[in-house]
């Protein structure tokens, strides 16, 4: 599965998004505050799950940020781990 | 200082609130849920009071409970069911205390913490479970989801989590430091727990429960939350019933003084390891015990409290046997003479007991 | 009416010292000891250091760690301390009404990963962990070793439980429900809570450094601090460690792990407990912070800090026992009223440069006290903030 797609699930299963389809999620929506509404706690759990599904590492919060921003910014940042 | 209990919520094997507690007092006994466990060492079928969360949904959208693990769930719905029942859903809890009781805490999401670095590695260790796993999780869920900012207390002693935190909760109303305490006690289910209650007492976990056989290990677990609004008794008449006190010591240590004339709800739960201190305790009174309808879990003392609460509000004493006579027979329902008071005791396996005293 | 309760006795231990002698000792010379941890070990890629009990440390029960859990255990030391301390002996509490109320995370926790991957993998794991677990319940243990009568209470509050434990004894006391109670916290350090609190990323690789700007989160650490509570009058004539004169406590009903951005519950555990005291801000020689050293928890606290008590001296002594979770408000509590008795504070280890987004900044030298009354503060997952105020006693 393509990174994005196979992100969108994974996003909905592991944060217990079952409201929303992989399609009803913006790729350039912020994933925090509004947009779709993910907290502090959610954004290191998304760094479990990237670890988990894509075996990307993000070291500290100061590394993930920029990542964390959208699906966009994730997925590219997990391209580039992935390839180097 | 009294306490007046103004609403109760209650979620267990039975069924859901104050009227499926009603009918299962007048019933005598409940049959548990047949539960299934399948581990590559065999299948495991045993009966447990279970409970269900389903109707927490009509309180809460789906989204703002989906971090909400099923402990906390059982713990919200109940607390949203006592608001209701008392008329308080809508109101203002900037001074609602809230105070927490469990003897085991959120065992199942422990679990789920530990598969999550036992299967994937410590470095997926996964924040979420690990926050929900901590023993407060369930108050702060209680606390964001109903706006209550006064403080807040959870309380895990086993057997005596619930006579102790209705202590403290009785303190914080006596201070003035809060004009309402949300009082819960929860336990929940889980797989591992069964598995260390059959290897304990084997066949004894297969139910009937029996709890004024003493002689007879014959318990079923059980899960649920009973939640009560607690008020000041001076403030306000009691919608249900009355706590007059809370006392908690030691029988060993230095002996327990019943009060004479009370009917007693007794948390007798077909535990042999327990049963022994109601014997030496309790022959020649009349009491009651009513894990038959919710099965036995630590926190079943505040379903006992729920009970008693609800005998007084209507008048009539369920289940009723005599101890010290050869199998002592229970009766449906005797009345309760006007001014009569209950007591619930509950006694941990070391002599440690909890004494809570009722009157309308 | 008397003034508060009293304090009769303390007793504490931690990766700062097996007593409150060496606890003061290491803290007034300025040392800590953090180090990776030697009593578990993980597959984590990264090591964070930790504040452990010394290595020779040893478990007072024979056969050691299977009779008790370590938490229970650790209680167990710091009750002894404490009530040697006040001058009791488990004779002399006999027929009295002695309430245990402790604060822990760990110890009710069935933290039992070796047990619970051997079940995972379809084997029966043998039950002792479980017995052990189930006889550890940290205020049972203290209750049925020293054969109490009275209430137990063990508070699962999070990181407040101990500050919380301490202030309900207190109210437990005032409402002669118990003669004596033995309150504070215990908790031991755990490979769950280390996985745990490192993959919330809040643990630093390096000693912490609370109210730093570089502070990049807390070392976990382990320990208890318990301390013998009396009623006013039975103890006349008795040297008195201190006494209990103020507690508050609120919820922010805000986030799981997040405190509130402005502080809100934090206040109003102020405001509660500096009301019951009737002390002002004037009045408070220091304020022995939460300071984990975590970036939200050190900014919240230094702005609350600023607003209500502006300008008064305070610090952080996780640099020397690291977080050591439901024993840090008993900890801190016996030194906060020891550092009074001594009339002086050690330097918030672990603070070097400030960060201008914090208003107010630790001491950073050993500094000695000029008023009578000290503040002991906890935020707490789940929101829970707890302060504890204290006046000075005779020794």
């Amino acid at each position: 599965m393509e990174i994005k797609a196979k992100l969108k699930q994974v996003l909905i299963d592991e944060l217990n998004l079952e409201d929303l389809t992989p399609e009803e999620i913006d790729d350039d929506a912020p994933l925090f505050g509004e947009g779709l509404g993910l907290d502090s706690l959610d954004a290191v759990e998304l760094v479990v799950v990237v670890q988990k599904h894509f075996g990307v590492e993000i070291k500290d919060m100061e590394e993930g940020r920029p990542a964390l921003q959208s699906i966009n910014s994730l997925t590219a940042y997990i391209k580039e781990k992935q390839q180097a | 200082m009294r306490m007046a209990i103004q609403g109760i919520g209650i979620s267990g094997g039975f069924g859901q609130g104050v009227s499926a507690l009603q009918d299962a007092l007048q019933q005598g006994a409940v049959t548990p849920q047949a539960v299934t466990v399948e581990r590559s060492s065999g299948v495991d079928n045993f009966p447990a009071y279970r409970s269900d969360i389903e109707g927490l949904y009509e309180f809460f959208p789906k989204r703002a409970l989906r971090r909400i693990d099923h402990f906390s769930k059982m713990t919200l719905h109940s607390a949203c069911l006592a608001l209701q029942d008392a008329g308080l859903l809508e109101s203002d809890r900037s001074r609602t205390g809230v105070v927490i009781a469990s003897g085991y805490g959120a065992m199942k999401t422990t679990f789920d913490f530990l598969d999550s670095y036992l299967d994937f590695g410590y470095s997926c260790s996964s924040p979420t479970h690990f926050s929900n796993s901590v023993h407060n999780a369930a108050a702060a869920h209680v606390s964001m989801q109903l706006k209550a900012t006064a403080p807040s207390l959870t309380v895990t002693q086993f057997e005596m989590s619930v006579p102790s935190a209705l202590l403290t909760a009785q303190l914080w109303l006596a201070e003035g430091r809060v004009d309402q305490v949300l009082f819960g006690a929860v336990d929940e289910y889980c797989e591992v727990l069964r598995y260390c209650r059959k290897q304990f007492f084997g066949a004894g976990e297969a139910g009937p429960v029996a709890p004024l056989d003493f002689d007879r290990q014959s318990a079923v677990v059980g899960e649920g939350a009973a939640f009560f609004v607690l008020s000041r008794a001076t403030e306000q008449a009691a919608a249900y019933a009355c706590i007059e006190s809370v006392t908690l010591g030691n029988h060993a240590a230095w002996p327990l003084t019943l009060p004479e004339d009370d009917r007693l709800i007794i948390g007798a739960d077909g535990h042999k390891t327990c049963a022994d201190w109601y014997r030496q305790t309790l022959s020649g009174r009349r009491v009651a015990a009513y894990a038959p309808l919710y099965g036995s879990f630590p926190a079943a003392a505040g379903f006992d409290l729920a009970v008693a609460a609800l005998s007084l509000r209507d008048g009539n004493f369920y289940q009723e046997a005599l101890l010290g006579t050869e199998a002592p027979k229970t009766t449906t329902a005797t009345p309760l003479a006007s001014g009569e008071q209950l007591s619930c005791l509950k006694f941990g396996p070391g002599g440690d007991y909890g004494l809570i005293r009722l009157a309308r | 009416m008397s003034r508060g309760v009293a304090v009769t006795g303390l007793g504490c231990l931690s990766g700062a010292g097996m007593n409150l002698a060496e606890c003061l000792d290491s803290m007034f010379r300025n040392q800590r000891y953090p180090h990776p941890p030697v009593r578990f070990s993980t597959d984590h890629p990264v090591s964070y250091p930790v504040l452990e009990l010394r290595d020779e440390f040893q478990l007072p029960l024979d056969d050691q760690e299977t009779i008790y859990t370590r938490t229970s255990q650790l209680a167990l030391v710091a009750a002894l301390e404490a009530l040697a301390d006040a001058g009791w002996d488990a004779e002399s509490l006999r027929g009295k009404r002695v309430g245990v109320c402790i604060g822990t995370t760990v110890g009710c926790a069935l933290n039992c990963d070796d047990f619970y991957r051997t079940y995972k993998s379809g084997a029966n794991p043998k039950l002792q962990v479980i017995e052990r677990f189930l006889r550890s319940n940290p205020a049972a243990v203290i209750a049925r070793q020293l054969q109490l009568n009275g209430p137990t209470q063990v508070v699962v509050n999070a990181c407040s439980s101990g500050t919380d434990a301490i202030g309900i004894g207190a109210s437990w006391l005032r409402a002669g429900a118990c003669d004596i109670v033995i309150a504070g916290g215990a908790d031991e350090l755990s490979r769950v809570t280390y996985a745990g609190f490192s993959s919330l990323m809040i643990t630093a690789t390096e000693p912490c450094k609370p109210f730093d700007v570089n502070r990049k989160g807390l070392n976990l650490g382990e320990g208890a601090g318990l301390v013998i509570l009396e009623n006013e009058a039975s103890v006349a004539g008795k040297a008195l460690r201190g006494r209990v004169i103020g507690y508050g406590s609120a919820c922010d009903a805000h986030h799981l792990t997040a405190p509130h951005p402005d502080g809100l519950g934090l206040k109003r555990a102020l405001a509660e407990a500096l009301t019951m005291a009737e002390v002002t801000p004037e009045q408070i020689a220091f304020v022995n912070a939460h300071g984990t050293g975590t970036p939200d928890n050190d900014r919240i606290e230094s702005r609350v800090l600023h607003e209500v008590l502006p300008g008064v001296p305070f610090i952080s002594t996780k640099g020397y026992t690291g977080h050591t979770l439901g024993a840090a408000g008993g900890i801190e509590a016996v030194f906060t009223l020891a550092c009074m008795a001594r009339g002086e504070i050690p330097a918030n280890i672990g603070f070097a440069d400030p960060d201008p987004a914090l208003p107010s900044t630790p001491v950073t030298v050993n500094t000695s006290l000029k008023a009578d009354y000290a503040l002991s503060e906890s935020l707490a997952f789940g929101g829970n903030n707890a302060v504890l105020i204290f006046e000075k006693g005779d020794h």
